[in-house]
């Protein structure tokens, strides 16, 4: 009960602390909350990017590209040779006026800029899917070659070779989001540790009557760790509001601006955003500990 | 029973007491007197167990300063009482705020902690300023303020740094009777002056320092 009175005592003595110095801790919350919102990116970036990966990675598929003015009979001939490949099915033919047509209605109200194209450059080309295959024998790069060779084909691409490229970005995300959110996070332990610092020595003569009257050093440093923790985790969830914010006008408007419907933008996951928070309130919580150490004995 | 043994103080090259031998009895009020640099200050410091001692070992109701743990010093601490010179007192906090602040370190219960601050404040002629800041009061209110704050906790030693250091007379004897008082009731009270005025005709104890040693 003694205890249970004394952490309320903690408590509103850590609230009243950050009101009397709410521009002090305001600017700090404020820089916390951009740092955990740069972190916070990266990581729904590389969910994202994760997710679209494993999304492609399940249909394996290849569009092969038609040189210009290809005959009827050129093109029967690259078809059954794409028959004859296990497991193919073709999905579609797309003709270099329908390339167009797609590609206007992707560009939506932008689509006049290829009014002013005097000859189509798009490519006709063939969908390619595989079914039943297995995906460790799968050979993009065999069938790439072998199609290439077939009369009036131009190019072949498969998507293997965009899911490695996003596996690239993946991973360069991944190795830059830990650098950048290491460096945010001491640069977040310093903003903390500067903050209760300065709320030390503004209140150092009341530290010291609290230790005249017979204050126990935990009474002192427990409303220091409160406010550390509170800035930190105040910093996060402002941090993961905005990203909710952002989240909301990629999904329901970016994307249809940018005429990528099949792209789904998912929201961090509840472990993400526990660990967002978590990460705020042990960033806080340390760097009240570093600050208070400086001044007193643990 | 405060007893000092061999206590010997310094401050990097300069030695603030040397090699004090002393015993106060409970109960008993002395006066530790000296010119400014004596080590009046240091030894109160001493006794609330704010320093430690460089040599020797300072006792305090059977409790070796020394042998014992922060946390164990801060618990002690509740039962000394320190008044200082200059009230010491927390200016965004009321009367009542500063005075109850002693209970509450101790986690007691509100109500009691309330019912106590209304008393003590009552004791020192204060029941009417108790909403009052520290700024809104005169030199001998505050410093009024600062001994009920010390006395809150029923001490077993009061210790009194130069307390009516900035007080005109009349207040200065209004402190004292209220020190008197304390004393009567079982409090040992360690009052340190250089005011030969306050020696004046009193029939207490007198330690006198200089230069860090005990002349008498």
């Amino acid at each position: 009960m003694v205890k249970l009175r004394l952490w309320s005592t903690y408590f509103k003595q850590a609230l009243s602390s950050i009101l009397y110095n709410r521009l002090v801790y305001a600017v700090s919350v404020g820089t916390i909350a951009i740092s955990l919102l740069i972190f916070g990116a990266f990581v729904l970036l590389s969910v994202n990017v994760k997710t679209w990966i494993q999304g492609w990675g399940q249909t394996l598929s290849i569009s092969v590209y038609l040189k210009d003015g290809v005959d009827e009979g050129t093109r029967e001939g690259i078809r059954r040779a794409i028959s004859t490949l296990q497991g193919a099915e073709i999905k579609g033919f797309i003709s270099k006026e329908k390339a167009l047509q797609d590609m206007k209605g992707m560009l939506g109200s932008q689509a006049g800029l290829l009014d002013g194209l005097t000859r189509n450059p798009l490519p006709a080309s063939f969908e390619v899917a595989f079914r039943n295959v297995d995906k460790a024998k799968f050979q993009p790069k065999r069938i790439k070659e072998g199609l290439e060779k077939v009369a009036g084909v131009d190019e072949v691409q498969h998507s293997e070779q965009w899911i490695d490229q996003f596996e690239g970005l993946f991973y360069m995300l991944k190795i830059a989001g830990l650098a950048i959110g290491g460096l945010l996070c001491v640069a977040v332990l310093f903003i903390i540790t500067n903050t209760i610092k300065l709320a030390i020595y503004s209140r150092r003569n009341e530290i010291e009557i609290y230790k005249l009257v017979g204050a126990t050093d935990w009474y002192v440093k427990a409303p220091l760790l409160m406010e550390g923790a509170l800035q930190g985790l105040l910093g996060a969830l402002i941090a993961l509001g905005v990203l909710l914010a952002i989240h909301f006008v990629l999904s329901f408007k970016v994307i249809q601006i940018l005429g990528l419907p099949f792209m789904d933008v998912v929201f961090l996951s509840a472990g993400y955003v526990l660990g967002i928070l978590s990460l705020g309130l042990v960033l806080g919580l340390l760097g009240s500990f570093i600050a208070i150490g400086r001044f007193f004995r643990f | 029973m405060i007893q000092l043994f061999h206590v010997s103080k310094s401050f990097g090259p300069t030695a603030a007491l040397k090699d004090i031998d002393l015993r106060i009895r409970t109960g008993e009020f002395v006066f530790v007197t000296g010119p400014s640099g004596a080590g009046k200050t240091t030894l109160l410091r001493l006794i609330f167990g704010a320093e430690p001692p460089t040599e020797g070992q300072i006792v305090i109701n059977g409790i070796n300063l020394s042998r014992i743990s922060g946390t164990k010093l801060d618990l002690l601490r509740r039962k000394i009482g320190f008044v200082f010179q200059d009230f010491k007192l927390l200016s965004r906090r009321s009367v009542f705020q500063n005075v109850a602040l002693a209970l509450e370190v101790t986690g007691e219960k509100r109500s009691l902690v309330r019912k106590k601050t209304h008393q003590i404040l009552r004791s020192v002629g204060l029941a009417s300023k108790e909403e009052a800041y520290p700024v809104e009061l005169s030199g001998g209110e505050q410093q009024r303020v600062a001994i009920a704050r010390a006395m809150i906790n029923d001490p077993m030693i009061l210790l009194a740094d130069e307390p009516t250091g900035n007080l005109d007379p009349d207040i200065t004897r209004e402190i004292m009777v209220l020190f008197r008082s304390i004393n009567l009731r079982g409090t040992t009270v360690v009052i340190a002056t250089h005011s030969r005025e306050l020696l004046r005709n009193t029939d207490q104890r007198i330690i006198a320092l200089h230069g860090g040693k005990v002349l008498e």
